[in-house]
């Protein structure tokens, strides 16, 4: 039997082809997702190992804020800042080779082009460049010396198009001045798009510590001496001033917090990964399942006449097994390697969009084996079925003309996939009834089981609507639309099967064009109703500098420029010893009068005037959670010390992207300056001043800063609602890497079904049909399999996504807008798909010569 | 019997054919210089060994298959020299195929299944003729089923009534009897004969049956390959005679 199984495999060895491809499909999904998400962490590893090299660290002992609002420089908790003089109390101690404080903040550098050099949402800062420093490497040109002059990281270098020697403008901590590229330096870590400034060492304590006080001092332990005993012979004399609040840890537990830290913050693309992983996984094995199916079929006529012959089920079985895990371990390999090909592809993409990710593709050997047991495992699963039936087969069969497969009857699938339907929908009905509990997580288990139920259902409404989908091709094509019509319709659970895979990437298309849409008309509307400002400075660097916002604000024609401005804090209540000072939040500072003046935000309870008074306002969500109302007391919480505050007002704004809004005052005295990022300034004209006379004085005032654009309203509107799209690049590349698996899976099933239907399609030709008759009939078969799988898929995904803007409406996704123009090019996309995915098979069709083709056993 | 005909004209011939199949040591010569002429309204019978090429004459004559050399006039055209456009839409229009085995698209209803090539070739349905044809082959009543639900000699029925039902002007059957026993080959060979008498058919047919070869017109001789002899008006015992005499 084995040789009869073996043979069986060269005998038909399109039809083995075939399977092995759509097995190996299937596993480059699965393998390809699992090592995109492997190659996502390992980037921000390399980061955190190369730059976090000390053996020891210096710190606050204390949590507080973030440093840093817009995530520029530094990793790790924020915590207390420490004075810079630590650094030689800690030379001094022995075994201490060198100790530098970490001296880092927000910079923007302008470049050839004179435009600022950044790429996508990555930092861009400036450190100091200390000689001793073990991680940089000068490798042209000197280092920097005084305020006017500046290396750059290689990768910045090359971005700017800057040389050394030139002179450049650059925003080094607020403040704009006119700086010259000295050095070259080699950073030692991927940069993952950031842009890098060195400083020499003064300028950079000028800069980023003129308090003096920084985040952290970094150690370096002379040799032999272990991170541990160092940190022994450092603690006591780091806590002797009991004021100082500092502490010393080891490296090591400072790169597993930084690790942790980064963890969480990429918690989102992790989740989204792995959510994707599942569904590559699904379809994957959808593919195989269906190969399997199709191909054991094709060949019930063998095995009757094998059972004929003497050949007990359990050996038709077994050779079909044998074969089935020839084609799953083969599928498989290829598929690991096709996978780790799509990543490079994707990491070439991503590059291009400013993303620079890890030099290796990391080959996780469970990747691997994760890959390798899922193509196996699902191509035996899937042939197991089958088997049986092939193995039962009466050997009668092999007698007669044509082997029809008894069609089991619909009604099971009938009954299971409206069951599920209906569970996922009442499921999706409850999570947009009361979003408040668990509205996401009920919402993501509705639409699993509402596109499960759909897939099962699918030859159901395949039958229904097929005849329909079809109606226009027997109109116009009149001969081969009806054989068409026959083909899909006489046996819709092919028709389904074969769409199945297209169905589940469409749906994804379909629900992501529907939340992009949705995502921008919600940015757009909350614009409108918010900013009554008559222009809105914003810099794609995400700080504004304070000279510009202070040369803005000095314009005769400007009335106010009222600065949103962002930091962070601890928030607890006053008095609660236990439990400490409070999550660290970010908080938004701003000018009470800008209420009503530049901005208009609608107010749920207690009065905006309040803030005058040094009163803060909530958001309505933050303080429904915390049990906040007005005239609660909170303590607010930084690294420069904390305050007693009075809730005096409740808002809802989905404009200010932060729980807490603190008059301009208390912000001022919280955040320091250096931490404080200006996100935005909104601009009100003096009564009767020319806009167009305004808007040009106020681009030259901000010109000299490069990063700050001057926008109205409806621009500012447009520029946010773009960046969703940037957000979105990667779940683009990802659907589109589904969707070309399901065109593939179309023209693997579409072929095994040429394949299948050999006899039929020499009798075919024998009794008159043309060449090009015959290529049309398979192309519009698969058209209108394609348009299928499309259009139930496309209904699925926006009905689907439709229900998340009610229950996503407290992160900003206020409305639901369809995008009928993009979801018409989808459909016009699925017939192209159709017609690519035909080309092959129809080819082959054709090319069959009559005589062969009716005689083929 | 009809009274000895006046040489009726004639609907397909060939000339001269040749087909080998494989090159060097291994060529077989299929069909080895064939001149043949088959009467238009008549029934004839092509007989002989297995492996003698009566299966390669029918495929070249009906435009399957290509011959190595050799013409063949159907119907007035040469076919050796169509291109394959025109191939099909001689099959398609002037041409009725029934193969030994193998016959109906499985899919298809009888009845869907007879229709197919006026489908195909996007002409209206005769009813009144279809009515004729299917009365003939009496399936009447077996319309709506699939292959699988048929039995052998019906599905043969089936097939045959296809081949006739666009008017073809000859019908090509390569054993339509082969696997049917005496009464249903009985069925198919009446009702083949009936076509002729009745609705002015031409049919060339081969059997392996002396009884079935009866009901023809003509029979035809082949041997390796070569014309080796004919019957005008046979009847089963002559039939007999002439193949004890070939072997
Ligand atoms: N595709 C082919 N390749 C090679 N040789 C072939 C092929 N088809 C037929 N032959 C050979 O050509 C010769 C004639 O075959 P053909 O099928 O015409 O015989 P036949 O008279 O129909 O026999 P039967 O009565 O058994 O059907 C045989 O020797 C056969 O082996
Ligand atoms: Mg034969």
């Amino acid at each position: 039997m084995r040789r009869v199984a073996l043979r069986g495999i060269r005998a038909h060895l399109v039809r083995f082809v075939l399977s092995v491809l759509a097995v190996t499909l299937g596993v480059a999904f699965v393998a390809g997702t699992f090592s995109l998400r492997a190659m996502l962490s390992s980037t921000f590893n390399d980061i955190v190992e190369s730059s976090l090299t000390g053996d020891v660290y210096l710190r606050g002992a204390e949590a507080a804020g973030s440093t840093s609002p817009t995530g520029q420089g530094g990793f790790g908790e924020a915590r207390n800042a420490i004075p810079i003089a630590l650094t030689d109390v800690a030379t001094a101690v022995d075994g201490v080779a060198l100790a530098l404080p970490g001296l880092n903040g927000p910079a923007v550098l302008v470049g050839a082009d004179g435009v600022a050099v950044s790429q996508g949402q990555a930092p861009s800062f400036a450190q100091a460049l200390d000689p001793a420093d073990p991680t940089v490497r000068l490798v042209a040109g000197r280092a920097p010396v005084g305020p006017a002059e500046i290396a750059l990281a290689s990768e910045t270098l090359a971005a700017s198009g800057l040389t050394l020697g030139q002179t450049t403008p650059a925003v080094i901590a607020g403040t704009l001045a006119q700086v010259a590229v000295v050095g070259e330096v080699d950073y030692g870590a991927p940069l993952a798009g950031a842009t890098v400034l060195f400083l020499d060492v003064a300028t950079a304590v000028q800069a980023y510590a003129p308090a003096g006080l920084v985040q952290s001092i970094t150690v370096y332990a002379d040799p032999g001496v272990s991170p541990q005993t160092l940190v022994d012979r450092l603690q006591p004399v780091v806590t002797a001033d009991a004021a100082v609040r500092a502490e010393a840890v080891t490296g090591d537990e400072l790169r597993d917090d930084a690790r942790a830290q980064i963890e969480t913050a990429l918690g989102f693309i992790e989740t989204f990964l792995l959510v994707f992983a599942g569904i590559s996984l699904f379809v994957g094995g959808f593919i195989i399942a269906n190969t399997f199916a199709m191909s054991v079929r094709q060949r019930l006529r063998e095995f009757a006449l094998l059972r004929a012959l003497g050949a007990s089920p359990v050996q038709v079985f077994a050779s079909i097994l044998v074969q089935a895990a020839v084609v799953g371990l083969l599928g498989s390999a290829l598929g690991v390697l096709a996978g780790f090909a799509l990543v490079s592809v994707l990491r070439v993409v991503l590059g291009r969009f400013g993303m620079s990710l890890s030099g290796t593709i990391p080959l996780e050997p469970s990747t691997v084996a994760l890959s390798l047991a899922i193509g196996t495992v699902v191509s035996l699963a899937a042939a197991a079925l089958p088997a049986r039936r092939a193995a039962l087969t009466p050997p009668v069969e092999a007698m007669r003309d044509d082997v029809v497969v008894q069609e089991r009857t619909l009604r099971w699938r009938a009954l299971s996939g409206s069951l599920l339907t209906a569970l996922g929908v009442a499921a999706v009905v409850l999570a947009v009834v009361a979003p408040e509990s668990d509205g996401g997580q009920r919402l993501g288990f509705g639409a699993a089981a509402v596109l499960v139920g759909v897939l099962l259902l699918a030859p159901v409404i395949a039958r229904a609507s097929l005849g329909v989908l079809a109606a226009v091709f027997v109109a116009t094509l009149p001969p081969i639309g009806r054989l068409a019509r026959g083909n899909v319709t006489r046996n819709p659970r092919r028709t389904a099967n074969t769409a199945g895979a297209l169905m589940i990437g469409m749906a994804l298309v379909g629900a992501s064009s529907v939340l992009a849409a949705s995502a921008q008309d919600s940015t757009r509307s909350i614009v409108a109703e918010t900013s009554t400002a008559d222009f809105v400075l914003r810099s794609p660097t995400a700080a504004i500098p304070a000279d510009a916002l202070a040369a803005v604000a000095a314009l005769p024609d400007v009335e106010a420029a009222d600065a949103v401005t962002l930091g962070s804090v601890l928030i607890g209540r006053p008095g609660a010893g236990a439990g400490g000072p409070g999550p660290a939040t970010v908080v938004v500072g701003l000018d009470p009068g800008a209420f009503g003046r530049t901005m208009d935000i609608e107010r749920t309870d207690g009065s905006l005037d309040r803030l005058a008074d040094g009163e803060i306002a909530a958001q309505q969500g933050a303080a429904a959670d915390a049990g906040w109302t007005i005239g609660t007391e909170l303590e607010l919480t930084s690294t420069t010390g904390s305050r007693t505050v009075t809730v005096g007002a409740i808002i809802d704004s989905p404009a200010i992207q932060a729980p807490i809004v603190l008059p301009e005052a208390v912000f001022d005295d919280l955040v320091p300056a250096a931490q404080a990022a200006v996100n935005l300034v909104f601009v009100k004209a003096v009564p009767g001043a020319d806009r167009t006379v305004l808007r040009r004085d106020l681009t030259a005032a901000v010109a000299p800063f490069v990063v700050v654009s001057v926008l109205d309203n409806e621009q500012f509107a447009s520029e946010l609602a773009g960046q969703v799209d940037q957000v979105l690049v990667i779940l683009y590349a990802l659907l589109g890497l589904s969707v070309v698996i399901a065109i593939l899976g179309i023209v693997n099933t579409l072929a095994l079904s040429v394949i299948e239907r050999t006899r039929e399609i020499g009798l075919m030709r024998a009794v008159g049909l043309g060449r090009l008759q015959l290529a049309g009939t398979v192309m519009i078969e698969s058209v209108l399999t394609a348009l299928f799988g499309t259009v139930v898929g496309v209904v699925v995904g926006v009905a689907l996504a439709a229900a998340m803007p009610t229950v996503f409406s407290d992160v900003g996704l206020t409305t639901l807008a369809i995008p009928w123009g993009t979801l018409g090019w989808i459909l016009v996309l699925a017939g192209v798909v159709g017609v690519l995915a035909a080309v092959w098979p129809a080819i082959r069709a054709a090319r069959l010569p009559v005589l062969q083709a009716v005689t083929v056993d | 019997m009809d009274p000895t005909p006046v040489a009726p004209a004639v609907i397909a011939h060939a000339r001269g054919l040749v087909k080998t199949y494989g090159t060097g040591e291994t060529t077989v010569r299929a069909l080895d210089g064939i001149d043949v002429d088959f009467a238009r309204g008549r029934l004839t019978a092509i007989m002989g060994p297995s492996g003698s090429g009566k299966s390669t004459l029918m495929h070249c004559m009906a435009g399957l298959d290509r011959a190595t050399a050799g013409s063949v006039v159907v119907d007035g055209d040469e076919i050796g020299r169509m291109s394959e456009r025109q191939l099909t839409r001689l099959r398609r229009t002037r041409l009725g195929f029934v193969f030994q085995a193998y016959n109906l698209v499985p899919t298809l209803t009888a009845a869907e299944n007879i229709t197919l090539p006026l489908d195909i070739a996007r002409r209206p349905v005769d009813r009144a003729h279809f009515d004729a044809v299917v009365a003939a082959v009496g399936l009447g009543d077996r319309l709506s089923h699939r292959p699988s639900e048929l039995s052998g000699g019906q599905q043969q029925r089936v097939a045959c009534a296809r081949a006739l039902v666009s008017r073809p002007a000859v019908v090509f059957a390569d054993e339509p009897t082969g696997n049917l026993d005496s009464h249903s080959s009985g069925e198919v060979l009446g009702f083949l004969r009936r076509s002729v008498d009745d609705l002015g058919q031409s049919v060339v047919m081969v059997t392996h049956d002396p009884n079935a070869a009866s009901i023809a017109h003509r029979v035809v001789f082949l041997g390796d390959g070569r014309l080796v002899g004919e019957l005008l008006d046979p009847t089963a015992g002559t039939i007999l005679d002439a193949l004890r005499e070939l072997s």
